[in-house]
């Protein structure tokens, strides 16, 4: 039955997606529909599957056995993770994102390659529709829901995408986006899958997250490995390392000294002391999923141990130690991204003006003769609870680094030689 | 507090902790809703589970679990079916004796939690588990679910009960289910 169907369906398929398929034609063997293919080529595409397709009602093709007369007359349902929910105005601003969402929460089974997409304008704009869909990844199949309710003047459309990734990136980037003057609306809809789509779909996901937090545990432990290198060389402060946090403080050490040249995992360049270790891996740059501050997903070339945990000093404080040995006061990230230069140059004068502050007490803790006047220490309040206690130190480092961050000076604009004509 | 977490990564578990924290702190069930999906989306991310693992979150999901809020119930199902994914929170999880309170969810009216809970389950199979999660009960629950009106509920039994017992339990459990043994009532979910 379901070949039968398939056939009956114009689409863009790969051969091999579909094992049971009668041998497509030359045609669609070539088929994947990315983005670079040439516009002549797409549009002729697209006019010969308009032709095919000619607003045929195709039956829709449901997931399991039960269901086995499912009729091309059928409604489809409209099931509620369709529909767009409110947007929460109510968060603190510290959890407040760069784009207002609504409350919800994705799992792998609200997500799927087969995403719908509503509000299109009804002026036969499909291929345009699809080729948007093709940036973000090969589509598999496409074709309208004419049954499916839509406001006037606009039609729905469900695509199939080849990958999730790509369906992932492409409800993120064109859901609420403007096109040809109609506002769309892109949701998933994993009613579509079939259930060997389904169980795809969960093994897949189950093999990424053992991949990734494997190949996380390997990093770590590589730069365990380099930090206990680089710690024997920073005398005194050896001993502040410590194991339960010490991802954490590995960076750290790093920047103490200079001595990265020989760490093989580090960019050839030598960087300036106290300086953010971007590391520049090369062999695991990939497009993978990743969070933004409101934890949806978007796609961004990282590097797999991105997110590093940051509260040394927090950490420490778990642990009750009275040392005044915060490392830094921040963490650098293993994250491959731009970071404009006057950031790096504002940490840079604040893990200064931190060395300098703690300095005294590192030279106190050594015996060592101490010129002025030392720092008061601030007094060390036991919550007797652990969070509160992480809670107090989390307090006080904010408060430290917002006392330390000077204020940028406004940028003076260079003036242009007048060229003389 | 300023702005933090995802502008500058290294401060995730900062942020992180501070979710946390609120969600302890607070009264409102509304901000303990949204740091509740927080929390859950943040496990979608694999980075972010040795963070979470530290927080104890996974036993946050638990805990709500057996709340009367449905958006509690389904928010933190959502997590555990996202954390479950790690195997080392999947052993954290077990040891919680999650299992149980997983199972309570399949009698949720809300589609959601009810898929979060199938999918956790099927994450939660290990050797030593498999044979507390395919006990005939949830078989007959999965295949009350097989013929439900919904397909992703339908779809996910169906790969619940092929992948994760044998044909035989599943005829057992069928053949229960015929001589007249309810699936103990647990009613389909609404949508």
């Amino acid at each position: 039955m379901r070949s039968e169907q398939s056939r009956s369906m114009c689409s863009l398929c790969l051969a091999n997606a579909r094992p049971k398929q009668p041998t497509p034609s030359t045609f669609q063997n070539k088929i994947l529909y990315a983005a670079t293919q040439s516009t002549a080529l797409v549009l002729e595409r697209g006019a010969i599957i308009l032709k095919c397709v000619n607003r045929k009602r195709i039956s829709i093709n449901m997931a399991a056995s039960a269901r086995n007369s499912s009729s091309c007359w059928d409604v489809p349902d409209v099931y509620k993770h369709h529909e767009q929910q409110k947007i929460c105005i109510s968060r603190p601003k510290y959890r407040d994102g760069r784009k207002d969402k609504a409350v919800k929460v994705y799992t792998i089974n609200l997500e799927s390659r087969y995403v719908m997409v509503q509000g299109v304008p009804a002026i036969g704009v499909m291929p345009e529709l699809v080729q948007l869909c093709a940036l973000y990844g090969a589509v598999e199949e496409y074709r309208p829901l004419d049954e499916y309710p839509a406001e006037d003047f606009t039609e729905v459309y469900l695509v199939k995408f080849q990958k999730l990734t790509s369906a992932r990136a492409a409800k993120r980037r064109m859901d609420e986006k403007s096109f040809y003057g109609g506002v769309l609306h892109v949701c998933y809809v994993p009613e579509y899958e079939t259930v060997e789509d389904t169980r795809l779909k969960l093994q897949d996901r189950r093999r990424y997250v053992v991949r990734a937090v494997q190949s996380k545990a390997r990093e770590k432990k590589q730069r365990e490995a380099v930090n206990e290198e680089t710690t024997s060389n920073t005398g005194p402060t050896s001993e502040t390392v410590i194991p339960r946090r010490h991802k954490t403080s590995d960076n750290d050490n790093a920047e103490k000294t200079s001595n990265i040249s020989h760490c093989t995992d580090f960019p050839p360049l030598p960087l300036p002391p106290r300086e953010y270790n971007y590391f520049l891996h090369k062999s695991h740059h990939e497009t993978v999923p990743t969070e933004d501050k409101m934890g949806t997903l978007h796609n961004a070339i990282i590097d797999k141990n991105q997110q590093k945990g940051h509260s040394s000093s927090s950490s420490q404080s778990l642990l009750g130690s009275d040392t005044e040995c915060r490392l830094t006061s921040s963490q650098p990230s293993a994250v491959v991204r731009f970071v404009p230069r006057t950031t790096h140059l504002e940490t840079r004068k604040r893990k200064l003006t931190d060395a300098a502050v703690h300095s005294p007490t590192y030279a106190a803790r050594n015996n060592e003769t101490l010129i002025g006047p030392k720092l008061p220490e601030p007094p060390k309040v036991d919550m007797e609870d652990e969070s509160l206690n992480t809670t107090v130190s989390l307090i006080r480092s904010t408060m430290k680094q917002v006392e330390s961050v000077p204020v940028p000076k406004p940028v003076e604009k260079k003036l242009k030689p007048r060229r003389r004509i | 507090m300023s702005r933090r977490s995802s502008s500058d990564p290294s401060d995730r578990f900062e942020y992180l902790q501070t979710l946390v924290t609120e969600f302890q702190d607070t009264d409102s069930d509304e901000a303990k809703e949204q740091v509740l999906a927080n929390l859950a989306n943040f496990a979608y991310d694999p980075s972010n589970m040795e963070h979470l693992r530290e927080l104890q979150v996974a036993d946050l999901f638990l805990d709500v679990l057996t709340e009367e809020n449905d958006n509690f119930v389904e928010f933190g199902m959502g997590g555990l079916c996202n954390l479950s994914m790690d195997p080392e929170s999947r052993r954290v999880i077990l040891e919680s004796g999650g299992i149980n309170l997983v199972t309570n969810c399949l009698s949720s009216r809300r589609e959601e939690t009810v898929l979060s809970a199938i999918t956790t389950l099927m994450n939660l199979v290990t050797p030593s588990s498999r044979s507390e999660i395919t006990d005939p009960a949830i078989l007959q629950c999965m295949l009350r679910f097989s013929l439900s009106q919904s397909p992703r509920l339908r779809g996910l039994a169906a790969v619940f009960l092929q992948d994760c017992c044998t044909e035989e339990q599943v005829a057992r459990a069928q053949r229960q289910m015929q001589g007249g043994q309810t699936a103990l009532g647990i009613p389909l979910p609404e949508n």
